[in-house]
């Protein structure tokens, strides 16, 4: 099995978030809107430390 | 000032034995707890998730530490790989391929399946609290 590693940061932050909304959140509305705002947090960070990492990696 | 020192009321022994029941069938098979005590749709999602995690992690081709610990790190990474439970003891009978941390996919492999274990505990804290009462 193959995965790059956006794939693997898609993969991490859809299951986590997920989890993470059903663990902390009762009312379905509440875990949609936490699920949503978790799974953009971990990407988009994940995004810019990548990026902020770019200029050091040669 | 009157200040209040009630404290909120303890669970019986046989509910807190039943707990630890429920946690252990939590530990053992992902969202099982949660399944005994009728939250289907946590038990659902917590049993696809951890699943999700561990098995991406074994067909990666990650690293499961045994009990053999070295050092700090060998001890976090063995925690973790317990705190799966069932997958951790049928990982090595659903490998097709012994681990390869030589390439990134390996390493991502590792990481998944620690996720999975260290997301499993937080599950089975939760089938925890929620078979004390303490949860709703």
């Amino acid at each position: 099995m193959k995965m790059t590693h956006f794939q693997a940061l898609i993969l991490f932050a859809l299951v986590t978030s997920l989890v993470f909304a059903f663990l902390s959140k009762q009312a379905p509305r509440e875990r949609i809107r936490y699920a949503i705002w978790s799974f953009l947090a971990f990407v988009v960070i994940a995004l810019a430390i990548g990026w902020l990492m770019f200029p050091f990696s040669r | 000032m009157n200040v209040s020192t009630a404290s909120p009321k303890e669970p019986s022994a046989a509910r807190v034995a039943l707990a630890f029941f429920i946690a252990l069938a939590a530990w053992l098979v992902p969202g099982l707890g949660h399944l005994l005590l009728r939250r289907w749709s946590r038990a659902l999602v917590f049993f696809l998730g951890v699943s999700a995690f561990a098995l991406a992690g074994i067909a990666l081709r990650g690293h499961v530490f045994n009990g053999k610990v070295g050092d700090a790190f060998e001890l976090l990474g063995y925690l973790s790989n317990l705190g799966a439970g069932g997958y951790y003891f049928a990982a090595k009978y659903l490998a097709a391929a012994p681990p390869d941390v030589s390439r990134a996919a390996g390493d991502f492999g590792t990481r998944f399946f620690a996720t999975a274990g260290v997301l499993n505990l937080l599950c089975v804290l939760d089938a925890y609290e929620i078979a004390t009462g303490r949860k709703g």
